[in-house]
């Protein structure tokens, strides 16, 4: 009886916390970047031009940037050493996470290592990485990336494969379950939160480590857009590639919250 | 009486803790072809660990527990279980939790969607095998759990306190359930409860178990007729006398 009832209420209550709510959210989370924007603008003028412009200066150094072309070039480099940086750090991390989460004497090997590079500030060895990869092409930015994005995602994997419910287990044993089925039914699904939260925290991660290596490696992308324009003071323009990778930390947040709910749809009732 | 003996535990003991503690020792208990047992006794006493004994899932330190003639050793898959925490998948829809067993089984995917179906309706799932268990209460979990185990058409079902976690209201429904369930097709059922009404309900006998060291006190044939009901065993005329027993044993109190 309780479940006739059940199945008759489900859907109308879904419907009625349906849309409106989110609206909601979007008018505040709008609204809120409207008012930022509006009181710089108006506040901006009576700072030095050389050290503040307002949005709307901003907006005409965009278009400048991008009729010059020079704003599609920059983004596409960093791209690139994002993108590849990014991929490389997803599979050994996870690799690694996995392995070293599921297997003792694996854990022992790879802990101290880890925990050794972690310590260290990653952007001190970004001189390092140039010197290794020679300065040359895209390699030393794709290794510094992805040496910022690989952490996160090993640690957060491994926690994942060791965090897995005992109960859950025993559940897989009691049916008889084979070492293959318990991975793809148990272990892998189970972790599979904490590998999006760690590929969450790489991408901010990541972004900071590819401006860096362009800062001290490439002296091409955004990163050096933003240096070649403010070293001349013209902080309109050097604001542009800044604004740039904020959109570019937006769009990849955004791709991750859809593939989670592609790969992982049982997580929904946390939103 | 010569109804074949399904399981049989011959002097099992168990110890936790480097031998430590004794959960149990020189255990004999036999459960009979097609009957419900009920075991029942205090909490800690060890009745889950028996359980998981009896299924392989953990080692006994002496004696052996033998099912249709076969030592146990690891879990077989003529032995289904439910848990207590129900053990669904949270990324596994109902019908996919339901299949779970008869998927690792590797029988042909037609027989899976066939029994998938037929359980579901059993525990009257239907309109809910695309839901995932957070959407379901707990009542309705367990009866996903209930599903999984029969859906591998096991020949003896293991229940560790499935009903423990669940309200007052909800446990009496699934108590009726399975009773129904049972009697369209009764198949040997070792059911642990802590739960003296439960536990004679659904039990065609009782064993009481001492608390640690578990020990057998007594086992009790429960005299009342088939098919019942919960309502229908407590308004029965053996009830409060067989209630009354119970109690004195679990509680280790001298008869009045």
């Amino acid at each position: 009886m309780s479940i006739r009832e059940a199945q008759a209420s489900a859907p109308s209550a879904a419907r009625r916390r349906g849309l409106s709510p989110r609206m909601g959210d979007w008018t505040v989370r709008l609204g809120s970047i409207a008012v930022v924007l509006l009181v710089w603008e108006f506040l901006a003028p009576s700072w030095n031009p050389l050290i503040i412009r307002p949005p709307s200066a901003i907006a005409v150094a965009f278009v400048e940037l991008v009729e010059s072309g020079e704003l599609q070039t920059a983004l596409l480099t960093s791209l690139r050493a994002f993108v590849g940086g990014f991929i490389i750090a997803v599979v050994i991390g996870v690799f690694l996470g996995v392995v070293t989460g599921r297997w003792r004497t694996a854990f022992n090997a790879f802990d101290p290592l880890v925990s050794a590079l972690y310590s260290v500030p990653s952007v001190a060895l970004i001189p390092i990485i140039g010197f290794m990869f020679k300065y040359q092409g895209d390699a030393p930015r794709v290794a510094a990336v992805a040496l910022f994005c690989v952490f996160p995602v090993l640690i957060n994997t491994q926690q994942g494969v060791r965090n897995v419910d005992r109960g859950l287990l025993e559940v897989a044993r009691a049916f008889n379950t084979s070492e293959r089925r318990l991975w793809t039914d148990v272990i892998l699904p189970s972790a599979t939160p904490f590998v999006l939260a760690g590929i969450r925290l790489a991408i901010g991660r990541g972004l900071i480590g590819m401006i860096v290596a362009e800062f001290l490696i490439g002296l091409v992308g955004l990163g050096y857009l933003i240096i070649q324009y403010g070293n001349v003071f013209r902080m309109d323009r050097a604001f542009v590639p800044v604004i740039t990778v904020a959109a570019m930390g937006i769009v990849f947040m955004g791709l991750i919250q859809w593939l989670e709910g592609r790969v992982a749809p049982w997580l929904r009732r946390e939103q | 009486m010569a109804t074949p003996i399904r399981i049989s535990v011959e002097h099992v003991t168990k110890r936790f803790a480097a031998g430590a503690v004794t959960v149990f020792e020189d255990l004999d208990l036999a459960v009979r072809d097609g009957e419900a047992l009920c075991i029942l006794g205090p909490s800690g006493c060890g009745k889950t660990t028996l359980l998981r004994c009896m299924h392989g899932l953990a080692e006994i330190d002496a004696g052996r527990i033998v099912i249709d003639g076969v030592e146990v050793r690891a879990p077989s898959r003529k032995v289904a279980m439910v848990f207590q925490h129900f053990g669904l998948m949270p990324w596994k829809r109902v019908r996919e939790n339901v299949a779970y067993g008869l998927e690792l089984a590797r029988i042909p995917r037609a027989t899976i969607d066939e029994r998938v179906e037929h359980y579901i309706e059993m525990v009257g799932l239907r309109g809910f095998e695309r839901a995932y268990p957070y959407a379901l209460s707990g009542g309705m979990q367990q009866r996903v759990g209930l599903a999984r185990a029969l859906a591998v058409e096991p020949d003896v079902l293991l229940m560790d306190e499935p009903f423990g976690s669940l309200d007052a209201l909800t446990r009496e429904v699934l108590q009726n359930e399975l009773l129904r369930i049972y009697q369209e097709r009764p198949r040997t059922m070792v059911f642990i409860t802590h739960s003296i009404e439960e536990a004679i309900a659904l039990g065609d006998r009782v064993v009481v178990l001492s608390s640690r060291p578990a020990r057998v006190r007594e086992v009790i044939s429960v005299d009342i007729e088939r098919p019942r009901t919960m309502a229908s065993v407590i308004a029965h005329d053996r009830f409060v006398d067989l209630r009354d027993r119970c109690s004195r044993l679990v509680l280790d109190r001298p008869a009045a």
